[in-house]
């Protein structure tokens, strides 16, 4: 397997900072650790390294996590826990700019669905939307967006998936007219003058959830102490890139070739509303974590019968996390027991996923 | 046999097509980056990507999607990881190579990987329909067991008469059934069916 040295993967995105500046700033050798820190370039490369141990840590895109320890779609499963999260906020909703203009002001997509609805009487192709993966935040918080305007996501629009550093490529060829990825990949396309951002991932879902660190949950029990430690350069790389004194340098750690590999000016022109530490935003909450999985059901992407608490509470690991945060004497962050402002009928609680999942499974259009 | 090999390496593509050759009529395409609509276009017999292709995540989406006529896809991985390759199979790659292997093996790799593809392909509809055949059963049970409470009727009527309405509508007896309970729900005030 890996040996002494720690592999961890990561793909070129904001939301891997605390990887990224643990790494620049030295902060794993701090810990008396020897990382080696591997750019990727797919999410299914990612996660099929991660099952083989050929990476031990990885940036993973939260529902991809949950999925592969269920094994959905199809695959086995891949026991995985997350005891990090990178990010909250960060994801946006890019239209094309003659789209955008068609459309008219936002955060929702009123206007969109309308344009679908006559494009659909003049017997027009659909619109094309792009998301990095299927089992992302990213295509969640599409789906949702779409759905709360009455617009199928399966029916109405195509989705398709591409690598996020070609999203305003794609936007700019007419490939696709509009997306949902993570910052700087929307700033890019708005700084190019190929789209406009419609909505932001935080309108919809206030402190979206988005990337994990996850490692095998084989390997967080063989190893704690080296797994505590990593938790620990990146508590304190998160941290540091929190501040707003730091940003600048932040953008400029992120751009180089190696990492990111964008635009200076443009990444921290993206760093608006990106928190990676502050406000607990470092500690995975199991409720984002029934909040995807319900999400997953409401579109059929995992079957009803998952027990969403069990799940929740087996892949997020908020107390590996605490055990990190007071080794730094910062304190437990208390996990949350519901979310507030993510569905239009109220507070969603962790208690009641269950029931939510399954009335939204059956009525996909509704808002969950 | 038409093969799309997606891989920022071009040299691999070379290696793909010669060790087809002979094989007719054969069309090997390289690109770099995959595009949808050239690759809708082209309708490639089998798709060969390399695992350190960005394209993946796309490729494996379009297996998941319904509507996209799904394709059997080789995956070329290096040979320092090896356990990838197995790994990948498992989520869903039809086979795969690791580098460095003789282009002799390139036709049996593929032919195995088309076929094995045919296989899973057919044992998903295979499963599919038997899932929809359980759920159509169920529906009718229910209709049945609705029409002998509201009807007052014995099992036996209560099939007929489904059997009867699915004839004279030329609709197949699930559906029938599931057009009942519904009018049944709305009757009711139910609005969920």
């Amino acid at each position: 397997m890996s040996g002494e040295r720690l592999r961890l993967g990561f793909i070129a995105l904001n939301d891997a900072a605390a990887l990224i500046v643990a790494d620049a700033l030295g902060y794993f050798g701090q810990e008396g650790l020897a990382v080696d820190l591997v750019r990727e370039v797919s999410w299914a490369t990612m996660r099929d390294k991660l099952a083989v141990g050929a990476l031990d840590g990885a940036h993973l895109l939260a529902p991809l996590a949950l999925a592969a320890s269920l094994g959905a779609p199809d695959g086995r499963p891949i026991p995985l826990v997350a005891p990090l999260a990178l990010n909250i906020n960060g994801p946006a909703i890019t239209l094309s700019s003659h789209l955008a203009a068609a459309v008219g002001e936002g955060p929702h997509a009123d206007g969109l669905a309308r344009l679908i609805a006559r494009r659909r009487e003049e017997g027009a192709s659909p619109l094309t939307l792009a998301v990095v993966f299927p089992l992302s935040v990213h295509a969640y918080l599409l789906r949702d967006w779409l759905a709360r305007a009455g617009v199928d996501p399966d029916n109405d629009v195509r989705l398709t998936v591409a690598p996020p550093s070609r999203m305003t490529e794609l936007l700019v060829g007419g490939v696709v007219e509009g997306f949902c990825v993570t910052e700087p990949w929307d700033t890019a396309a708005v700084v190019a003058g190929a789209g406009m951002i419609a909505a932001r991932g935080s309108e919809l879902w206030p402190r979206t959830p988005d990337k994990v660190f996850a490692v095998t949950e084989a390997w967080a029990e063989a190893d704690p102490p080296r797994l505590r430690a990593v938790l620990r350069a990146l508590l304190r790389a998160a941290a540091w890139a929190d501040a707003q004194e730091n940003r600048a340098e932040l953008a400029a750690i992120l751009a180089r070739p190696h990492y990111v590999g964008a635009d200076a000016a443009v990444i921290e022109a993206s760093l608006g509303d990106i928190v990676f530490d502050a406000d607990g935003a470092s500690a995975p909450q199991p409720v984002h974590a029934a909040w995807l999985l319900s999400q997953m059901m409401r579109w059929r992407h995992i079957p009803a019968d998952v027990d969403i608490g069990r799940v929740a509470g087996q892949v997020y690991r908020p107390d590996l996390h605490a055990a990190a945060a007071v080794d730094l004497g910062r304190p437990a962050i208390v996990p949350l027991d519901g979310l507030v402002g993510f569905s239009p009928l109220g507070p969603f609680r962790l208690a009641e996923a269950q029931a939510h999942a399954v009335h939204g499974a059956l009525s996909r259009l509704r808002p969950a | 046999m038409r093969v799309l090999v997606v891989d920022p390496d071009p040299a691999r593509a070379a290696l793909v097509a010669e060790g087809l050759a002979g094989v007719e009529p054969l069309e090997v395409r390289h690109v770099r980056v995959f595009d949808q609509r050239e690759a809708a276009k082209f309708e490639p017999d089998v798709i060969v990507v390399a695992s350190n292709s960005p394209d993946r995540d796309t490729i494996e989406s379009l297996r998941e999607a319904t509507v996209a006529n799904p394709r059997p896809v080789v995956m070329f991985v290096d040979r320092s990881e090896a356990g990838l390759a197995e790994e990948a199979v498992h989520a869903g790659v039809s086979a795969y190579v690791v580098d460095g292997f003789s282009k002799a093996r390139v036709r049996s790799v593929l032919e195995v990987a088309m076929s094995r593809f045919q296989l899973m392909n057919q044992l998903r509809l295979d499963l599919d329909k038997a899932k929809a055949d359980l759920a159509s059963r169920k529906t009718v049970e229910r209709a049945k067991a609705l029409l002998m409470k509201e009807r007052g009727l014995e099992e036996d009527a209560a099939y007929r008469l489904l059997r009867k309405l699915s004839m004279d509508t030329g609709r197949p007896l699930g559906a029938v059934a599931a057009d009942l309970l519904a009018f049944a729900g709305v009757l009711k005030g139910r609005s969920d069916g």
